[in-house]
């Protein structure tokens, strides 16, 4: 059984940009002061930090929006660093903070603007629109001619997003782009984001506010304060052992709990299940056992849990999705389904909802401790 | 609970409605008070002047003078505005706002045609007559009652058709043939459409002029910061200078010009004539133009520039595709208000020896003959409303569909 992280580890992959010693002064103000960061090619690097830490400007000195005043930045690749600085931010789809959608364009013009600059064929730009907004959660047939006043924050937000995907470009810099949308979207389409980022492995440039979301999809976390870096890992490592109590405070009282979210259900920790259609007997939950028992109906869907708590057996009726995971969520949904269930370990369903394993309440203590 | 509810919602609304309507109601009798307060004075003044010839003193014509008829048609718009104003219910009564206003600006023309010719004919082959300050005051309160109509209806244009048609047809049977503007339009026969065709092209040259320098201009001075401390510093003392005075100004060195290269003579530029009027004019135009396009330009939201940017525009691409179609509304705003303040100016290209309107004001005023001057006046006007109009329609189609928005 491996407890190991399941990312990958960034010493073998190469870098896609070297940044040295870079400064960014907007006159009195220094913006950045003296970075040095490596973005690794064909991964999610996220920024991270408090308002006003130079996020926003490391993105524009990626693309060269923003003029650094002393150190220079080598990109990997020696046909990127021998672009003009218009070819570069067409390999680069840029999402910025505050969306700056073309006031004059529909939906669909904004989203087509850098195919069109790119002299993409027609047809193939109509058919594109459409998929882009359908990933970004906007139905096509309802937002392609509407005007951006016409839409929502977060809808704006969206298109944006789907603006900077649409040429497909290999780099993608993306400046808070679910900053706006709620909760339950903005967990859809983090799903989505990772989903597609495991096909096409993209070298990403994320920055966001939010922890979790941070935790949630970096291979590379930087972590930001004053035009500085102050500590740059891999969430795994930052979680485990911040460099200071900047960083400690900034990743909150409950870090244990969220370096759970980053190990999922089936890499580490599915465990044989006891399970029958009718009540336990004797041997399938001998008495003192600290093992479950989980009554399935004639679908093999669990219905009951059965334990032994002090010297008695308890049942537990599972009536929810909460009281149950499934094989690639997170290892903190597991305790929370632990938790809300009331039992020493959650039953694992596959997409059926059919039993499948169970994690242990056990297994998860070890892991956060190792 | 529900109960509740339900009064609520019943009530709350209508004690707004009930707020809302007395509040229009008292807005619209205030209107109207004061409608039949100007008309009332305009009763007292002189309705109409007769002259004996064009420059002989004026021999006023009062309302209280004229006959039965007459008098009852001018006093019917007021008497439906009063009956208006004691309506309770302005929004059903506003038919006779409609009514007041075709009927308003007929009665007085009607009146005109009919009293004038007869006055006239007492006073010899010369006689000749024109509306006085009563007739003004007359028509401005029946503007007035349009203005008081929350929309111009159908109807409206209907009455008005009606009102125009009748005056037309007066005017064909001659009614009209000794009214002072129409003697003077008519002395001046073939000149008068020479003197219009110039007005508007000397109009035309100094905004085409403008426009071609002041908008690369107020291009560049968007981009360059040392080109605006020179540029509107500049502009704001070319502002200052009065209009004549910088006519003045422009005849020395355009004379010296035309005498040491006699070429430029030719293409006639000298000292005095259209060339320094138009270079003027366009020196004047190009202030908000320049304005009004910076304007437009700089206030373009900075993140919809930075995402061109962001996603790799050109700089060419950036004002092609982004900045000027967002710009061209405000940039058109500057070109009209330039446009309707060219025009008015024009008539100052007499004053150096060119030509258009100005021509009939200021010889009228030479010749001491007011109607002439009206005649100019009322040209200059009808030419500054309708090239308002037209580009008034020029920027709604040339306004992106996404950016025209009511009321802006
Ligand atoms: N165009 C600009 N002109 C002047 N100062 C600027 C400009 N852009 C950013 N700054 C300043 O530079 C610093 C860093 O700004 P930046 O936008 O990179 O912050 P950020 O980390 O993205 O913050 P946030 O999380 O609020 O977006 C801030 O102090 C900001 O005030
Ligand atoms: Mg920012």
């Amino acid at each position: 059984m491996t407890t190991g992280p399941v990312r990958p580890t960034l010493e073998e992959t190469p870098s896609f940009l070297k940044a040295e010693h870079i400064s960014v002064r907007y006159g009195e103000t220094v913006a950045l002061n003296d970075v040095t960061l490596h973005i690794p090619t064909n991964r999610v690097t996220v920024l991270i930090g408090p308002s006003g830490c130079g996020k926003s400007t490391t993105l524009r000195c990626i693309n060269a929006l923003v003029k650094t005043s002393s150190g220079h930045i080598d990109y990997g690749d020696a046909s990127i660093q021998a672009m003009s600085e218009t070819d570069l931010r067409r390999n680069m789809g840029y999402a910025i903070q505050s969306v700056g959608l073309m006031p004059h364009m529909t939906v669909e013009e904004n989203v087509d603007l850098v195919p069109r600059l790119l002299g993409w064929k027609r047809a193939e730009r109509a058919e594109r629109v459409s998929r882009l907004l359908k990933l970004v959660r906007l139905d096509p047939q309802v937002y392609r001619n509407k005007y951006p006043h016409e839409l929502s924050g977060g809808e704006a937000q969206r298109v944006g997003v789907a603006r900077a995907l649409g040429a497909d470009p290999p780099v993608l810099l993306m400046d808070e782009p679910f900053g706006a949308v709620d909760p339950l979207t903005r967990e859809q389409l983090q799903d989505e984001f990772i989903r597609i980022q495991r096909q096409l492995k993209k070298t990403v440039v994320f920055v966001t506010h939010d922890i979790d979301e941070a935790v949630r999809l970096a291979d590379y976390l930087i972590i930001m304060k004053d035009g500085m870096i102050v500590q740059a890992d891999t969430p795994e490592q930052i979680l485990a052992a911040p460099a200071n109590e900047f960083v400690e405070r900034f990743l909150g009282p409950d870090r244990s709990l969220k370096r759970l979210s980053l190990f999922t259900a089936d890499h580490c920790c599915l465990e044989r299940v006891v399970s029958g259609t009718g009540k336990p007997s004797e041997t399938q939950l001998p008495k003192g056992s600290n093992r479950c028992y989980w009554q399935v109906d004639a679908d093999g869907k669990p219905i009951m849990g059965y334990t032994w708590i002090h010297n008695r057996i308890i049942e537990r009726p599972i009536t929810s999705s909460t009281h149950t995971v499934q094989p690639y969520s997170s290892m903190k949904e597991c305790m929370s389904a632990i938790l809300g269930l009331g039992m020493p370990a959650t039953a694992v369903v596959d997409d059926d909802g059919r039993l499948y394993g169970e994690v242990r309440f056990e297994t998860i203590q070890t892991i956060s401790l190792s | 609970m529900e109960t509740e509810r339900t009064v609520q919602e019943l009530v709350l609304p209508m004690g707004a409605n009930v707020g809302q309507f007395e509040s229009r109601l008292n807005f619209h009798r205030k209107l109207a008070a004061i409608v039949l307060l100007v008309f009332a004075v305009s009763f007292f003044l002189p309705f109409f002047f007769a002259r004996e010839n064009r420059i002989s003193a004026e021999i006023p014509g009062r309302i209280s003078a004229l006959a039965l008829l007459p008098t009852l048609l001018l006093l019917l718009p007021p008497t439906m505005i009063l009956l208006y104003a004691l309506m309770r219910n302005s929004r059903r009564s506003e038919w006779l706002l409609s009514f007041a206003g075709a009927l308003g600006l007929l009665a007085p023309l009607a009146v005109l045609a009919y009293v004038g010719p007869q006055v006239v004919s007492t006073l010899g082959p010369f006689a000749r007559y024109s509306p006085g300050s009563g007739m003004y005051l007359y028509v401005t309160a029946v503007a007035i009652v349009y203005l008081m109509k929350a929309r111009i209806r159908i109807g409206d244009y209907i009455g008005l058709a009606v009102a125009l048609a009748v005056v037309l047809a007066l005017g064909y049977q001659g009614s009209f043939d000794r009214l002072g503007i129409l003697l003077e339009a008519r002395n001046f026969g073939t000149r008068l459409s020479r003197e219009i065709t110039a007005h508007i092209r000397i109009t035309g040259i100094s905004i085409g002029i403008s426009v071609l320098v002041g908008i690369p201009l107020a291009l560049v001075t968007f981009q360059s910061r040392r080109m605006r401390k020179l540029v509107f510093p500049l502009l704001n003392v070319l502002q200052t200078i009065p209009g004549i005075a910088l006519f003045g100004l422009l005849i020395a060195p355009l004379a010296a010009l035309s005498q040491a290269f006699p070429q430029l003579r030719e293409w006639g530029i000298k000292g005095i004539g259209n060339t320094p009027a138009i270079i003027a004019l366009s020196m004047y135009a190009i202030y908000p133009i320049i304005r009004y396009s910076f304007t437009a330009i700089s206030s373009i939201d900075a993140s919809v520039v930075l995402a061109a940017q962001g996603m790799g525009m050109s700089s060419g691409q950036v004002w092609r595709i982004v900045r000027l179609p967002l710009a061209t509304p405000g940039i058109l705003h500057g070109v009209r208000v330039a446009l309707v303040q060219t025009i008015g100016n024009a008539t100052l290209a007499k004053l150096i020896g060119g030509d258009g309107l100005g021509v009939l004001v200021f010889e009228g005023l030479g010749q001491a003959s007011v109607d002439m001057v009206l005649l100019g006046m009322l040209l200059i006007i009808a030419l500054t409303v309708a090239a308002d109009r037209i580009f008034q329609i020029l920027i709604t189609v040339l306004t992106p569909v996404s950016l025209r928005r009511e009321g802006v």
